[in-house]
């Protein structure tokens, strides 16, 4: 492939003579790829070293004295401090609640919407809306309704005679409000892979089981549902990953709270690292979400390659 | 007994009207084939008889009763799909059960019936194999397995060949009409191949537009076609089409007279080279085909018009020679243009 | 009961059902423009979806509480900036992964792959120290910088790389023998082909930096230089409530000219979002 005459072709890349082809298609990747290989290095690669090695220090940042003490991070969160076990029951929490209740809803949606009718367009159009908006804004709104007696949620529920709790503020239900209300924000996505999902499969088989007998029901368990799986297991892990990384959306609907109800993990490194400035533990605590995703993006990976199998 | 019986059968989607009035009788174990060039309605045609679509107007039975309304698994019909549908998921024995299975019957039944039609159609050792597995024939034999299983009344065919190449369509065919002669059902075929038609029918019906353009048997249609859409649709090559009063002076010579506006059909394969006397046509032979049993002769015969004769042999004419051609006086059609 | 008839029905059904599982949809944003307009007493009494007086000072309020134009104005172009520097390194770096043959490819995506699994909370510690080390803390620089190089600049790296391996080599080729450098291949051939990629790398870029909150939080101090996401959280009282009034009407003013250009580009906009899903 690379040849050393360079002068009976025309040139390509780099004009310089003497270089073969294969080392110029070297040199031109290595340049075309540099601004992503130096960005990444300053602002992750590094970072990323950083943070294993602030792990291992005792460095709060008041004191500004960094001390090196191994692996007493880790073992402190593992052992030691009682919140880091609710914070992750509440991650955990928070996962199982959303992931089901997400891809549930996302299905049910998909399957409505993804054969044309008229308002289809109108439909999906709806349900992705809040995909698009910003977190931020969806949990503003979100908090303001929830209120206690004076939410419009509140309000309407009084309205048929039901006496609705302070959503945000007791521990119980600030954590299915979050749950719920993120679940609504993002159900758009999982939704229109679904739909995508479901458009590949052809309509033969819906029209064959038809003939033979099988209601809708027995149609989606028989047929439909068992020829999703492979985008369902997909979206499980991602659905999960995401729901690991949430921050803005508990930060500016419960700060964490009440009684640290509300507090995961995400959330709980920005407190221990901004609010706390305990910079060491707040890394071992960043190396621990790391590894956690590490699994679980594996997972996902492992199941694409099987998927293009 | 069961019939089928069209009255009046209208289909429209929207605005469209695709099915423009259709009266058929079928008779108990017949097997009927609907051809016709894309977007006939052949297929809409089978598939409102299947139940997949609903009739717009007019009356549909099958076996005497009026089924406009039932849902097509109640109607006593099994389809086998173009495109096969075999469920990718499921292994042979479970696709062909499948529908026993939705139906509620009891395994050991399934298994039995699964069984039976797997023998009928020599699919045993292929029983726990996955459609992926399978070649084209032997997933179109797994398809109509599956509709054997079920016992239907009437089997419906949407283009079952069309997915496969030339020769195994061959087979196939052969395959299809053995299951006909042994079940014995009455059996509804649609395909846009005009061989299929006749080979495999008892009657055709020639769709065109979503009107029928003619019913009858294989030899009905290619001896008395009755316009020249299934003059020209039935046989291979093409019939000939010419302007009456192109062979109007030769052909009253022979006794066959050519009214006013009618044009005069032949078949390539009905004309043959003939000495001056006989001749119904003179020409020049502009292109010849070897085909290897004979060849196809394009001939110019004047006016703009040439026409296809095959010729049987291996002696063709050459290129540019001046050939007449004679035609038996019962092979020639006098016909109304489109 | 007929078919036809049951069908009708069903339809209706059908209708009535999925317009129902839309209220909580659609509902917030109504809340949201509503109450806006309303003063900030009014908000707590009768829940009414239509004000009874239209306080369009609300919005005028908005923008003397703090500098919030600045601040749209910074959103606006911290995410122009952020797509724009995103689309470039990624199709060349895409480009490069797809066509190039060179030895430590594949190391380099491994390495891409592995930024991918990496939170932002994960290096957000030390990259503040970073930053804070040359002195950009309280500017826009990482705000900029730090999304682009984040696991999103890899989703975007990868999309287009796949993208551009699924075009036709021969247009490239046809190119090279007409004597264009790599460099000019990717510029006037894998560029203008890959318009669909390009797009949706762009919006979802857009949306992404336009909705981040831990990067501003984190770096920025000074008022003028927030971005929309802090800015709304901002609209609070001295003991820290919120000032729904004015809050709602800044929220509403940040939302609606997305969704806005969301309705009008809902096909482009979903399918970019499809195409990153499939992918990514």
């Amino acid at each position: 492939m690379s040849r050393a005459n360079t002068t009976s072709k025309p040139a390509r890349g780099f004009r310089v003579p003497g270089l073969s082809l294969r080392r110029r298609e070297a040199i031109e990747a290595w340049l075309m790829t540099s601004p992503t290989i130096i960005g990444f290095a300053i602002f992750f690669l590094g970072p990323l070293i950083a943070v294993m090695v602030y792990s291992m220090a005792e460095w709060n940042l008041l004191s500004r004295k960094m001390t090196f003490v191994g692996l007493a991070n880790y073992t402190d969160a593992l052992t030691v401090n009682a919140d880091f076990w609710q914070v992750m029951g509440n991650s955990v929490i928070f996962a199982a609640g959303l992931v089901p209740l997400n891809m549930a809803l996302a299905l049910a949606l998909a399957l409505c919407l993804s054969r044309p009718f008229f308002g289809v367009v109108f439909f999906r159009t709806i349900f992705f809306a809040p995909v698009v908006t910003s977190a931020v804004a969806w949990a503003i709104v979100w908090k303001f309704l929830l209120q206690g007696e004076a939410g419009a949620v509140n309000q309407m529920l009084a309205s048929v005679g039901i006496d609705g709790p302070n959503w945000l503020r007791e521990p119980d239900w600030a954590m299915a409000a979050v749950i719920v209300t993120r679940v609504i924000k993002m159900v758009g996505l999982n939704m229109i892979l679904y739909i995508a999902a479901l458009q590949t499969i052809p309509r033969d088989y819906e029209e064959a089981a038809r003939l033979e007998g099988a209601t809708h029901w027995q149609v989606f368990k028989m047929v439909i549902w068992p020829l999703l799986a492979p985008t369902t297991l997909i979206i499980m892990v991602i659905t999960t990953i995401g729901s690991f990384k949430v921050f803005d959306h508990i930060y500016l609907m419960t700060g964490g709270g009440p009684e640290n109800g509300t507090l995961v993990l995400a959330f709980y490194i920005y407190q221990q690292a901004f609010e706390f400035f305990e910079v060491g533990y707040a890394s071992a605590l960043a190396i621990i979400m790391f590894v956690i995703v590490l699994a679980l993006t594996l997972v996902q990976f492992a199941l694409r390659r099987k998927q293009v199998r | 007994m069961t019939s089928l019986s069209l009255h009046n059968i209208k289909k429209a989607f929207g605005k469209t009207e695709v099915i423009r009035g259709v009266d058929l009788e079928i008779d108990d174990g017949e097997f009927v084939v609907f051809v016709g060039p894309s977007g006939c309605g052949k297929s809409t045609l089978l598939r409102m008889i299947s139940g997949l679509e609903d009739v717009t107007s007019g009356d549909l039975f099958i076996g005497g009763r009026r089924v406009n309304e039932v849902q097509p698994a109640k109607r006593g019909v099994a389809m086998v799909f173009q495109s096969y549908a075999l469920y990718p998921h499921l292994n042979v024995r479970d696709n062909m059960g499948f529908g026993l299975k939705v139906r509620g019957l009891k395994a050991a039944e399934i298994a039995a019936r699964v069984g039976e039609a797997a023998e009928t159609l020599q699919l045993g050792p292929l029983l726990d194999r996955f459609p992926r597995e399978l070649s084209g024939g032997q997933r179109q034999r797994v398809a109509i397995g599956r509709a054997i299983v079920g016992n239907p009344d009437v089997f419906l065919f949407d283009e079952p060949l069309s997915n496969l190449d030339a020769e195994l369509r061959v087979h196939m065919r052969a395959e299809i009409a053995a299951l006909h002669k042994r079940l014995a059902n009455t059996m509804v075929y649609v395909t846009h191949d005009q061989i299929e038609a006749m080979t495999l029918a008892d009657k055709i019906v020639v769709l065109r537009a979503g009107q029928i353009e003619q019913v009858g048997t294989p030899r009905d249609l290619y001896n008395n076609p009755a316009n020249v859409f299934v003059a020209q649709f039935i046989g291979s090559p093409k019939m000939n089409i010419l302007p009456g009063a192109f062979v109007a002076e030769r052909l009253s010579a022979a006794g066959i007279g050519v009214p006013d506006g009618k044009v005069v059909g032949m078949r390539p394969e009905h004309l043959h080279v003939a000495g001056e006397g006989d001749a119904v046509l003179n020409g020049r032979v502009v292109l010849a085909e070897y085909t290897g049993a004979g060849s196809l002769l394009h001939v110019d015969v004047g006016e703009g018009e040439t026409i296809l004769v095959t010729h049987e042999g291996q002696n063709e004419p050459a290129f540019g020679e001046a050939i007449a051609l004679g035609i038996r006086p019962e092979n020639v059609h006098i016909l109304t243009p489109a | 009961m007929t078919t036809k008839q049951w069908r009708t029905l069903n339809r209706v059904l059908w209708t009535v059902s999925l317009l129902i599982a839309a209220v909580p949809f659609v509902f917030p944003f109504l809340w949201m423009l509503s109450s806006g307009f309303k003063s900030a007493s009014e908000i707590f009494g009768q829940p009414s979806l239509i004000p009874t007086v239209w306080h369009w000072e609300n919005f005028v309020e908005v923008f003397q509480y703090q500098p919030f134009a600045r601040q749209y104005f910074n959103s606006v172009y911290i995410a122009l900036s952020v797509t724009g520097l995103t689309l470039i390194i990624a199709s060349l770096a895409g480009y490069a992964l797809a066509r190039l043959r060179f030895a430590g490819a594949g190391l380099l995506m491994l390495f891409l792959v592995s930024a991918l699994m990496v939170p932002e909370e994960v290096t957000i510690v030390p990259n503040f120290f970073l930053i804070r080390w040359m002195g950009l803390t309280d500017t826009h620089l990482p705000l900029i910088l730090l999304p682009v190089f984040g696991p999103h600049g890899v989703m975007a790296t990868f999309l287009m790389r796949q993208y551009f391996v699924a075009l036709p080599k021969e247009l490239e080729e046809a190119g090279r023998m007409d004597g264009l450098t790599t460099l000019g291949v990717w510029w006037k051939i894998a560029l203008p082909m890959s318009r669909p990629a390009l797009a949706a790398v762009a919006i979802i870029t857009f949306l992404f930096s336009w909705n981040l909150f831990l990067e501003p939080l984190v770096f920025l101090s000074s008022l003028e230089l927030f971005t929309l996401p802090l800015a709304l959280s901002n609209f609070t009282d001295p003991y820290g409530a919120p000032l729904w009034h004015l809050q709602l009407a800044a929220t509403s003013l940040a939302v609606l000219p997305i969704l806005a250009v969301y309705i009008i580009a809902q096909r482009q906009i979903v399918e970019s979002f499809a195409m990153s899903g499939v992918k990514g």
